[in-house]
């Protein structure tokens, strides 16, 4: 009985560990998982979520206020100068100002990091390269044929793909490769709040419900040793 | 008896058996003394239907059941409902452990001959229950009209489409529509939220009284009932309530331990419990690249796409014969306690062979839920076609080997 219970365990593991990996033409994308406790790491994502984003891509399953609550933004900054359409409420969603379906076609990126996962998405932003045959100008190699510009080559600058299909700096942006790898980490991260805003008191939370239910086990225990006691 | 005294639950008792029945099932009701881990998945089993029904309402209040409303409304209950977060995940995550569970409750009897005569009704619920739960579980993964809902609806609704002759029409009439649309998802509502669980309660109910009928087994397949004490309780036995029902507690604490890390920590089960393309409303135009089931349909799928090759002077296609093996490969379950010619009950008593079909049974299930999850190819067919051979093996050959082999002497007591 033991034997065969071990022989499902290892079983089960081997068919639980295995997954495929899909990112476009690399064999693996960067690791990387949100973090949506680190508050400062917020705000700097929604920074480059305002600047570099929001003219094409809609949030539109977040709420302002909702926003304002979770990343504590003082609600004056929000409406004055987060807010640059003249009829969104605060209780408004994050369209700015655009219809259901973005003009361009780019996609709604509320829930995106859900579908995509964090490491597709932290690798997709950068991984943009020089390619005179897109319309855009440039390509990706996670979402090769991408229709985005890569508007991210301010801070990265541009990268080309050499003969070997690595990437290559071949111009610099504002920010040096550290500083854009942590910037897009917060994108990331802020991209995650965006798709589950809950995160943060589910987490949180979480520690304590799990301890109230170890206490529980261990007090019913007691009391279920007690009754055995009669059984013998 | 409380029902000649002059009190309350006299004056109940006289007109409706409330003390009566409370002993016949919880406070006299007899169970063996010494079980193992196995039988505790029923508890819990009931801990978790309780789970689905009381998220299941919650979510009922603020979900909507139109092509253009559910996948917002169930983002509207993400955000915006108080804690509908928690409601959700929990019924998602209620829904894997149903199914998790299920499968160790129902291979349990299966180690453990726990649908031996007499238990045969017991053993038949409790398949009706899984068919059942299959059924719930698929419409309701329908529900939030993601785009894993549509295609996973679609791969499945189209089995019914490959029925010769009546297929085509019976399609449209699951359906209710040409494609699959917001009138099927309304239909599905209906089915998942009341007809399949009034269902399930019946059943469990039937499931439970057939038990009680009968009375539960045990690891040794030991009959508990051959020796009683005087007042008529078996000598190996003890009442359900306080001993079971307390010795349940801690099981359910560690459930529960389990449970609530998977919901708040890891809702998603890492792609597993809500796939990632869920996440995405569903889009009629837009194939995912690769549909997977749940993990808890994988081996059933697995041994549907393992078929491929049909019967064609019969004019069964592949597609057809692979939903006839995948439909008997849960109806062979139904006639499990037909097969077993043992004389002894539990696997600690059967023979070499029994083991070795019970290992061989598990290890090919859980090869082909492994391999349900995984997109196909030529190496992955072969392995599932294998195993799903040695899926059927041991229930086909159970009648020869369990009446030949030898088997071990059952003691008289637990």
């Amino acid at each position: 009985m033991k034997k065969l219970l071990l022989i499902l365990l290892i079983l089960s593991s081997y068919g639980f560990s295995a997954g495929e990996n899909n990112c476009g033409s690399l064999e693996k994308c960067d690791a990387f998982s949100s973090n949506v406790h680190d508050l400062y790491s917020l705000q700097r994502g929604l920074g480059i979520y305002m600047n570099y984003c929001a003219s094409c891509h809609t949030l539109k399953l977040l709420r302002w206020n909702r926003l304002q609550k979770d990343l504590v933004i003082p609600e004056n900054i929000i409406t004055e100068e987060l807010i640059r359409t003249p009829d969104t409420k605060i209780a408004d969603h994050m369209t700015f100002g655009m219809p259901d379906v973005s003009p361009i076609g780019a996609p709604d990126l509320t829930l995106r990091t859900r579908v995509r996962g964090d490491e597709w998405i932290y690798t997709y932003l950068r991984t943009f390269y020089e390619d005179p045959s897109q319309t855009s100008g440039s390509n990706n190699l996670v979402y090769v044929g991408t229709a985005m510009p890569n508007v991210l080559a301010g801070l990265q600058g541009n990268q080309a793909l050499d003969t070997g299909g690595t990437l290559v700096s071949i111009s610099e942006g504002s920010m040096t490769a550290e500083e854009f790898d942590d910037s897009m980490k917060d994108l990331v991260n802020f991209l995650a709040y965006a798709a589950e805003p809950a995160r943060i008191t589910r987490e949180k939370n979480g520690v304590f419900v799990i301890l109230f239910f170890i206490v529980f086990t261990a007090v019913m225990n007691l009391l279920y040793r007690e009754y055995a006691k009669e059984l013998k | 008896m409380a029902s000649e005294k002059n009190t309350i639950m006299g004056w109940v008792d006289r007109r409706l058996p409330v003390t009566e029945n409370l002993e016949r099932h919880l406070t006299k009701h007899p169970v063996p003394k010494k079980v193992n881990f196995f039988y505790l998945f029923g508890a819990l089993l009931m801990v978790v239907f309780m789970i689905q029904v009381v998220t299941g309402i919650w979510l009922m209040m603020f979900y909507t059941n139109t092509e253009e409303g559910a996948f917002a409304s169930v983002e509207y209950i993400m955000r915006d409902v108080e804690y509908g977060w928690l409601m959700r995940y929990m019924h998602s995550t209620g829904a894997s452990a149903f199914f998790f569970l299920m499968y160790f409750h129902m291979f349990r009897g299966l180690l453990y001959g726990s649908y031996q005569k007499p238990k045969e009704l017991v053993w038949l619920f409790g398949c009706f229950l899984l068919f059942l739960l299959m059924a719930e579980g698929f419409l309701g993964y329908v529900l939030p009209w993601g785009q894993m809902s549509y295609w996973a609806a679609n791969v499945i609704l189209s089995l019914f489409g490959a029925i010769p002759f009546i297929g085509p029409d019976l399609q449209v009439w699951i359906q209710g529509d040409f494609v699959l649309s917001g009138i099927t998802l309304s239909r599905f509502f209906a089915l998942h939220v009341v007809v399949v669980p009034l269902l399930m309660i019946a059943l469990v109910v039937f499931h439970i009284f057939a038990l009680h009928e009968v009375g539960a087994g045990n690891p040794e397949g030991v009959d508990i009932e051959k020796y009683r004490d005087k007042k008529g309780m078996p000598l190996d036995g003890a009442p359900f309530h306080p001993y079971k029902t307390f010795g349940a507690l801690p099981a359910i604490g560690i459930f529960f331990i389990v449970f609530f890390a998977i919901v708040f920590f890891a809702p998603t089960g890492g792609g597993y419990f809500i796939e990632k393309p869920n996440f995405e409303e569903a889009n009629f135009l837009k194939t995912p690249e690769h549909i997977a089931p749940v993990w808890y349909y994988a081996p059933f799928y697995s041994i549907l796409r393992a078929v491929t090759f049909g019967i064609p002077f019969l004019g069964i296609t592949s597609k057809f014969l692979g939903f006839i093996i995948f439909a008997a490969s849960i109806a062979i379950l139904f006639v499990v306690p037909w097969l077993d010619r043992s004389n002894v009950q539990s696997i600690r008593y059967k023979g070499m062979y029994s083991k070795i079909a019970m290992i061989l049974f598990a290890a090919s299930f859980i090869t082909l839920g492994y391999l349900g999850t995984k997109p196909v190819n030529e190496l992955r067919t072969i392995i599932a076609q294998i195993c799903t051979v040695f899926y059927f093996a041991p229930f086909i050959l159970m009648p020869i080997y369990t009446k030949y082999e030898k088997t071990l002497e059952v003691p008289d007591r637990l």
